[in-house]
């Protein structure tokens, strides 16, 4: 009986891209967090540099 | 314990968990027969729509909040969980194309779930263009929340569309449509996978509403000293 049973299909392939998309999408949300967040952090040396010379 | 701390707890936590739920995805259920290893698509396709659901639901809150209170924080929660819910749901309709792909031999079809969680996609992208296109914050704000309120109505559409319409996706709970063709059945450890990876999706929504609200605080800070520095 079990001989007579079909293996699974190969369907490899579109498993890594199912979690190739898992795991890429929210490692790009969390690199544009990390990017937008090192831009303000400059902008608020920058800002905080401009009052201490207009003082 | 500062929040800071809190949410780098959080982070670990999350990382922790995704490597958890990874290593019973690959290790602990089994092979589907059928299908073969795409069907392992299912344990984060299913939670990542249960994430983006939450996200959604939280714009509608905070929408609310927002027309009631007119307080900013509202607003800002509404364009954070926009964010990480448009996230979420495109990993949602991605990996059911590459699911697609095999178990109806074609990536793409009108299927009433996979336009309707599209549509539900568009809608929430023009959320951020809507937000984009508006200069006056508390104008912005103003039709932002109520777009949100209204963008919620293709959350229920999307998730109800397998049961009020003739579909070949396939339905995991509720009452079964007696025209839908599609159907699943599972094994306790794949159930036990399963709820492992909800939880874990869960978590992962909390922890990037938590960094991206962290990210609006200080876009905040830094509109302040602008506003201090020009009114100086």
């Amino acid at each position: 009986m079990v001989l007579l049973q079909e293996a699974p299909p190969d369907t490899l392939v579109y498993m890594l891209v199912g979690y190739a998309v898992f795991f890429g999408l929210p490692l790009l949300f969390i690199l544009s967090l990390w990017w937008r967040q090192r831009n303000l952090e400059k902008d608020v040396e920058v800002l905080d540099e401009l009052r201490k010379e207009k003082r | 314990m500062t929040a800071n701390r809190y949410l780098q707890t959080l982070n670990v936590i999350t990382a922790l968990l995704m490597i958890a739920a990874t290593a019973l995805v690959f290790l602990y259920a089994p092979t589907e027969s059928s299908m073969g290893q795409v069907q392992r698509i299912f344990y984060f396709h299913v939670p990542s729509g249960w994430g983006a659901g939450l996200a959604f639901l939280t714009t509608l809150v905070a929408g609310l909040g927002y027309l009631r209170t007119r307080q900013p924080f509202w607003d800002r929660l509404g364009l954070a969980s926009v964010e990480v819910g448009l996230t979420l749901a495109l990993m949602n309709v991605a990996s059911g194309a590459a699911w697609g792909c095999v178990a109806w031999n074609s990536c793409w079809n009108w299927d009433p779930r996979l336009v309707t969680a599209s549509i539900a996609c568009l809608a929430y992208v023009a959320y951020l263009m809507l937000r984009a296109g508006i200069a006056d914050p508390e104008r912005r704000a103003r039709f932002a929340a109520v777009y949100g309120i209204i963008a919620f109505i293709s959350v229920p559409i999307t998730y109800y569309s397998i049961q009020l319409a003739r579909s070949i996706h396939p339905l995991m709970f509720g009452p079964n449509n007696p025209n839908a063709e599609g159907d699943s059945s599972l094994t306790p450890r794949m159930l036990q996978t399963f709820f492992f990876c909800l939880f874990t999706f869960t978590v992962l929504f909390v922890d990037l509403m938590w960094n991206r609200m962290r990210l609006e605080r200080l876009t905040e800070r830094v509109e302040q000293l602008k506003a201090k520095w020009l009114s100086a």
